[in-house]
């Protein structure tokens, strides 16, 4: 349907707009039978006055000519006439002529030949009837009459009413035809304005309604939660598609908004279970150090409540494995302290300028005993990073390197820890690199996960939480920066990191 | 069966050495693993009357070995007890799952394991 694409304003323009023209199609029919009415009573009228003008000036014609017989007989006797009955003669003569003429006036193109012919040998006949009665009484002047003009005026005038009849009988007809035609025309035209009306109304409703269906299902599908629906705008104009592409915008921007609040409550659940899945490991890890507390604990109670004889010496080590345990402990809370802070985005950064170099020194210094523990030896490479100022979060910088140093040295016997520092296109970049037991690949993989260490042994055989290289990648992240780890199982480990050396 | 040893795994020597030392001095013989295949093997040679499980092993875990413990016939009848700082209500319902018998978690309540071993063990006699 044509109407389906347009709008509705344009739908209501077609249809009263074919309305009136269907109307003054009716009107204009109906004006022109009028007018072929009137011009039927014209002509009509036309006929009739020719028709009564013929019948006088042929009795006109007829009388004057017995009259002019009767005197052209009598003549002959010398009887002459009055001049009152030649001047009534002549008026009759003169109110010949007229008739002659007002006929002429109502003769048209077609009778016009006919006419002029008549007209030609009638005046011919009135002269010489004029000539008649004006040499009358004078004997001495001819009163010569022309044989037969009278018949053949007579004639002629019966051939011009013939001729005149004729063009009547035939326009009369071309008016009663045309007269039919239009009434035809305005029945037809008006039973056809109706349907065409009727027909243009059901459509109008029709494709209005079929377009307000089409927007109340998408509208339904809307709120039964079906966003991904689309009205088709394409089968509608104007107001309708309009309304229809307001109703999928909205649908759009729903669908943008549920999609976003699905999302958000995605991150909200994703981070709640994170928080679960870090409740149950700080669970695990606070539990395992307390299992060797509790029961070293009980065991020396138990062996102290024997009365037998007690092994100082394991008395001793079984003291010394609590307070490790105890230690590790405490470790780990404050690891988890920091990591849980970390999580939460409670962890801020304080930039301020500081020296690196002193920096590296002085937490060297500070864990020189953890060095000495395994025998280890130190190399320091901090010429680079000498005499520069760096603006950082000194705190977390020392805390990475605290980490790494402590790891070096927990991993690493009788062996050589190498701590650079230098900056380089404004980025501080640190090292530890030390000779240690060093990892396989799939450890590394899993290195800087919280609660992971290398082996689960580890914690055993060289203390720590398996949170410290968790917490040194957050503070990287948190930094700006990034942190390298390359190693090989019995060569040892090198850890690099790379900060900027100013706020971003 | 009917072995009246029983097969500590645990792969934390400092938990392996205490608690092997309070089981010894409540009396009863015990045999010690690290990991889970040597406990399978353990459990193969030895027969134990109990088997005390930890869960987080390295080269075989504590589930899997379980597992495999109970889809092996010669070894399926052996309980296990599971021993795990894994707390939660999952980790329990997990270490059933896997075909555990009974389950304690660390820090160890040392005289309720000791009336599991002991239950399990005159189970096993009578």
């Amino acid at each position: 349907m044509i109407t389906a694409r347009l709008g509705l304003r344009a739908r209501l323009y077609l249809a009263s707009g074919s309305i009136l023209m269907l109307f003054a199609f009716n009107v204009a029919t109906h004006l022109w039978g009028s007018y072929a009415r009137s011009e039927s009573v014209m002509a009509y009228r036309i006929a009739t006055e020719a028709t009564g003008l013929v019948r006088g000036i042929q009795q006109g014609l007829s009388t004057e000519h017995q009259r002019v017989q009767v005197l052209a007989a009598l003549r002959e006797t010398n009887a002459p006439i009055r001049a009152t009955q030649r001047d009534q003669a002549n008026a009759e003569l003169a109110s010949i002529s007229d008739q002659l003429r007002a006929l002429g006036g109502l003769s048209d193109v077609q009778t016009e030949t006919a006419f002029r012919e008549f007209y030609k040998v009638a005046s011919d006949l009135l002269d010489e009837w004029v000539q008649f009665y004006r040499n009358y009484n004078n004997s001495a002047l001819p009163t010569r009459l022309t044989a037969n003009a009278y018949d053949a005026t007579i004639d002629s005038l019966r051939t011009l009413a013939d001729q005149q009849n004729a063009v009547a009988l035939e326009r009369s007809t071309v008016i009663d035809n045309t007269i039919q035609l239009t009434d035809r025309i305005t029945i037809i035209a008006f039973v056809s304005s109706i349907t065409i009306t009727l027909v243009l109304i059901l459509t109008l409703i029709r494709t209005t309604n079929a377009s307000l269906f089409r927007l109340r299902v998408g509208v339904e599908r809307f709120g039964a939660g079906d966003l991904t629906h689309r009205i088709d705008e394409n089968r509608d104009a104007g107001e309708i598609a309009n309304l229809a592409q307001t109703f999928n915008e909205m649908s759009a921007s729903l669908q943008t908004a549920m999609s976003d609040l699905n999302e958000a409550r995605a991150d909200a659940e994703a981070a709640n279970e994170a928080k679960s899945m870090f409740l149950a490991n700080v669970s695990h890890e606070l539990r395992t150090p307390l299992n060797a507390i509790i029961g070293y604990s009980e065991m020396l109670q138990d062996e102290l409540g024997d009365g037998e004889d007690i092994d100082r010496d394991q008395f001793h080590h079984d003291l010394t494995t609590i307070i490790f345990s105890g230690r590790q402990l405490l470790a780990l809370i404050n690891d988890i302290l920091d990591l849980s802070k970390i999580e939460t985005g409670k962890m801020s950064v304080s930039v301020e300028p500081f020296n690196v170099a002193g920096l590296v020194v002085q937490v060297c210094d500070a864990l020189s005993p953890l060095l000495a523990q395994n025998n280890n030896r130190l190399e320091l490479h901090v010429d680079g990073a000498q005499d520069l100022e760096v603006e950082s979060d000194p705190a977390k910088v020392q805390q990475i390197l605290t980490n790494l140093f402590s790891n070096a040295c927990k991993f690493t016997k009788n062996g050589v820890i190498t701590v650079a520092a230098d900056i380089r296109d404004n980025q501080i970049q640190l090292s530890v690199t030390d000779s240690g037991i060093g990892m396989t690949e799939e450890q590394q993989a899993k290195v800087f996960q919280a609660f992971v260490q290398a082996d689960s042994k580890t914690s055993v055989n060289y203390g720590g939480t398996g949170l410290g290289l968790a917490i040194v990648s957050n503070f990287c992240d948190m930094l700006g920066g990034t942190i390298a780890l390359t190693s090989s199982p019995g060569e040892g480990s090198r850890f690099e990191v790379s900060l900027p050396a100013a706020p971003m | 069966m009917g072995s009246s040893a029983v097969l500590l795994v645990e792969d934390n020597d400092i938990n392996r050495d205490m608690l092997t030392r309070r089981l010894t001095r409540a009396g009863l013989t015990v045999l010690t693993a690290a990991d889970g295949v040597s406990a399978l093997n353990m459990m193969r040679e030895h027969q134990p009357g109990v088997v005390l499980m930890d869960m987080t092993l390295p080269i075989l875990d504590g589930w899997e070995a379980t597992q495999q413990a109970k889809a092996d016939s010669a070894i399926s009848e052996i309980p296990i007890i599971a021993l795990t700082a894994h707390a939660m209500a999952a980790d329990k319902a997990r270490a059933i799952e896997a075909g555990c018998s009974e389950y304690e978690t660390k820090p160890i309540d040392f005289p309720i394991l000791l009336a599991k071993i002991y239950q399990f063990l005159e189970g096993a006699d009578t």
